[in-house]
């Protein structure tokens, strides 16, 4: 399973510590842990977030007369924003799903 | 972010078809002028298309069918050569010794052609952003 320490590096994720670990370990050798790709995929919708408010802002100001350039920076931030939101709804599922768990 | 690659090249082609816009403005509104700095009467303008590589310099290499997408660029404004036509019209102040004027080379029905050539060429660039988007939220519905 993959390691689903999101929280942060102090929190001890789900499951064997010893296994974790080791997982852990593997996903710094090799690819980036989710977490560090849902980090990075955060940044990148709130990167796309500030270009579409510098968009809107210069074209307000009358530094660029490029309306569709501003539009196109509006859809991408709103289509990012939506990807992240899925993406956080299915997280928060999987968490809900756990903790109803019966011990 | 590879996800909007397309919207990147169907935006080049909204901003070049914005420019031959500007031009077929420009050509209309100069269809009587007979001066200009250069001298002579105005010429009329068309803007040259080329097809360019989408680089993405937070891309590195990229993905190989990346690699040959091509985004539209204007590869520069040329002036159109043909002659311009005269006019007999002694009293004007630009005529020429025998009363002849030449006026700008711009032919109004062609630039109206022109003009829906272009509206339509910046209506189904809109059309690709926005299907592209419907796209994009279309998957996004396979999560709910």
């Amino acid at each position: 399973m993959i390691d689903l320490s999101i929280q942060g590096p102090d929190k001890t994720p789900i499951g064997s510590p010893v296994q974790a670990s080791k997982k852990t370990s593997e996903a710094q050798g090799g690819e980036a842990s989710f977490g560090e790709v849902l980090k990075e995929s955060i940044s990148e919708v709130n990167r796309l977030q500030e270009e579409a408010d510098g968009a809107v802002q210069s074209l307000a100001s009358g530094q660029t007369t490029n309306l569709h350039e501003t539009m196109i920076a509006l859809e991408k931030a709103d289509i990012s924003f939506r990807l992240m939101m899925q993406v956080r709804n299915k997280i928060l599922d999987a968490y809900q799903e756990i903790m109803r768990t019966q011990l | 972010m590879d996800l909007f690659a397309g919207m990147d090249i169907s935006a080049s082609g909204l901003s070049a078809q914005r420019l031959r816009m500007n031009l077929i403005a420009s050509n209309l509104a100069n269809v009587n002028s007979t001066r200009t700095e250069q001298g002579g009467p105005y010429r009329r303008r068309m803007p040259v298309f080329g097809a360019a590589g989408t680089t993405d310099p937070r891309n590195g290499f990229g993905n190989a069918m990346d690699r040959e997408l091509r985004r539209v660029q204007v590869s520069g404004i040329l002036e159109d050569s043909r002659p311009g036509r005269t006019v007999y019209e002694p009293s004007h102040p630009d005529a020429n010794p025998a009363g002849y004027v030449t006026y700008p080379n711009v032919n109004l029905i062609e630039e109206m052609a022109d003009l829906i050539t272009a509206s339509r060429s910046y209506e189904a660039n809109a059309t690709v952003i926005s299907t592209f988007k419907s796209m994009a939220l279309k998957a996004l519905e396979i999560g709910r």
